[in-house]
């Protein structure tokens, strides 16, 4: 059984036909690079994942995404248990007005997490887990504002990771970042998939190459190719994705 | 924590060392089955030959992942293409030594000619550029670079000289044009041996100094 499961999805913004039939499986622990020129729906796909989009007016989906065998367009479904699931990185870092500490400890308490040492512990422990710890470690109670954008974007994953979800979505992690900053990301994705599932939509290439174990080709709101990252940037099958990874797109 | 790349770069710089040291072993056999030392059952040759074959292979595909999804640069970059090079070279070397293996067993008059013209001073030599020259690749030592461009020099000029005299001998006694052609032939794939031995140390050099010095005299290099 895959991890994530998408069949015949179609998704609309209005009038606007965004996805058209997409069908998509992604296994367990693997990173998924989503890769397609401005507004070829890849952002949008994403979001379909931990139903983000949900949050806008006049959208509609059709077909069916199943998280671990479970349908989570579901009636029954629990959106923020699925969110708790699917955690998700932005393009921006979007620290909250808080302390390094409080920006992971926020969400533990929200989700009901009152116990001091626990809270004191999963904050290290996920702080460790994105390679900040020794950045950071003699600031925990200064504001996550005065970190650079690199260390903001790694507070931001260790905030979607203290609460433990098994998915993680990240939407152009990147692309705000210098290459310093961008490389330890990349690092990070690259050691994060031990433990989690990723989905990465990103514009750059390379990141798609250098991250990623599979990639999807996204074009006009089409899943155009899906293979391993090796072979769409080796031997891709389809004319379409060639032009698009050799730059002759157009 | 090593970078991916950098992870990826050690695995290749063990399967060079890896694929290196099998081709110095293949070469080693090469020099005995010549000299009439007792050499190894040629069905273990062949599969150090099959091993050699399969890591070239796993290079130039390891290489190719990290052309397509790395984009190496700098340092990175030049060892990368490096590392295609070399390969290639060593499984050259590889090759060589195997049809060496072959040719020697065809040869009579081996001892008496080998013994007369100094044949062993030669391969011996070429044996020795090829553990310099792995030496020269694991420790990253351009300062052995010289000294593998003078042992090439020194093995192509006694080899020559020795061509010369295995002529002059089958000319003078007509037994000896069967196994003198063959021993020339031998003595052709050493200096082979050691040519593609040197341009692994060209490679070496190029890594290092990012300057290319192929179809240059070492003086020259610099």
């Amino acid at each position: 059984m895959h991890k994530i499961e998408s069949n015949n999805v179609n998704f609309y913004y209005g009038e606007n036909h965004a996805l058209r039939d997409i069908s998509l499986s992604m296994k367990e622990n693997t990173v998924t690079a989503l890769i397609g020129p401005s507004g070829c729906g890849k952002s949008t796909y994403l979001r379909l994942l931990n139903r983000m989009n949900d949050l806008i007016d006049g959208t509609k989906m059709t077909g069916n995404i199943a998280i671990d065998g479970v349908d989570i367009y579901a009636k029954n479904t629990n959106v923020d248990n699925l969110r708790k699931n699917v955690g998700m990185v932005f393009q921006k870092p979007n620290p909250f007005p808080k302390t390094i500490f409080e920006n992971v400890a926020y969400g533990l308490r929200v989700n009901g997490i009152t116990d001091k040492n626990e809270i004191e512990e999963r904050v290290i422990t996920t702080i460790e887990q994105v390679a900040l710890w020794d950045e950071v470690k003699d600031k925990l109670k200064k504001s996550a504002f005065e970190l650079s954008g690199g260390q903001q974007q790694r507070l931001c994953i260790a905030r979607a990771l203290a609460i433990k979800p098994s998915i993680l979505l990240m939407d152009e992690p990147t692309s705000a970042l210098d290459p310093i900053s961008t490389s330890k990301i990349e690092e990070l994705i690259y050691e994060l998939k031990n433990k989690y599932t990723i989905v990465i939509v990103t514009h750059n290439m390379q990141q798609a190459g250098r991250v990623s174990d599979t990639t999807a080709f996204f074009y006009m709101g089409e899943l155009i190719e899906y293979d391993k990252t090796k072979t769409i940037f080796t031997k891709p099958a389809i004319k379409q994705t060639e032009d698009y990874i050799t730059g002759r797109f157009g | 924590m090593a970078s991916h790349l950098e992870t990826e770069l050690g695995k290749l710089r063990m399967i060079i060392i890896k694929i290196g040291s099998l081709a110095e072993s293949q070469v080693a056999e090469a020099v005995k089955a010549v000299l009439s030392e007792p050499v190894l059952e040629s069905k273990e040759v062949k599969k150090t030959e099959n091993k050699i074959d399969k890591l070239d292979v796993k290079i130039d595909d390891i290489c190719q992942s990290v052309f397509a999804l790395q984009q190496p640069v700098a340092s990175d970059l030049r060892f990368i293409i490096s590392a295609m090079q070399i390969s290639r070279e060593i499984e050259r070397i590889g090759d060589l030594s195997m049809s060496i293996i072959k040719l020697t067993k065809s040869i009579k008059e081996k001892h008496e000619l080998i013994s007369k013209f100094e044949i062993a001073d030669i391969v011996r030599g070429v044996e020795d550029i090829t553990i310099q020259t792995n030496a020269c690749f694991q420790n990253m030592d351009e300062t052995a670079i010289e000294e593998i461009f003078k042992l090439n020099r020194d093995i192509k000029s006694k080899s020559s000289d020795a061509i010369d005299n295995i002529i002059s001998e089958m000319k003078s006694n007509s037994k000896t044009v069967g196994s003198g052609t063959s021993l020339i032939i031998a003595l052709k794939h050493f200096e082979r041996i050691a040519d593609h031995s040197t341009n692994v140390a060209e490679s070496v050099y190029f890594m290092i100094n990012a300057k290319t010095i192929k179809h240059e005299k070492f003086s020259d290099k610099k």
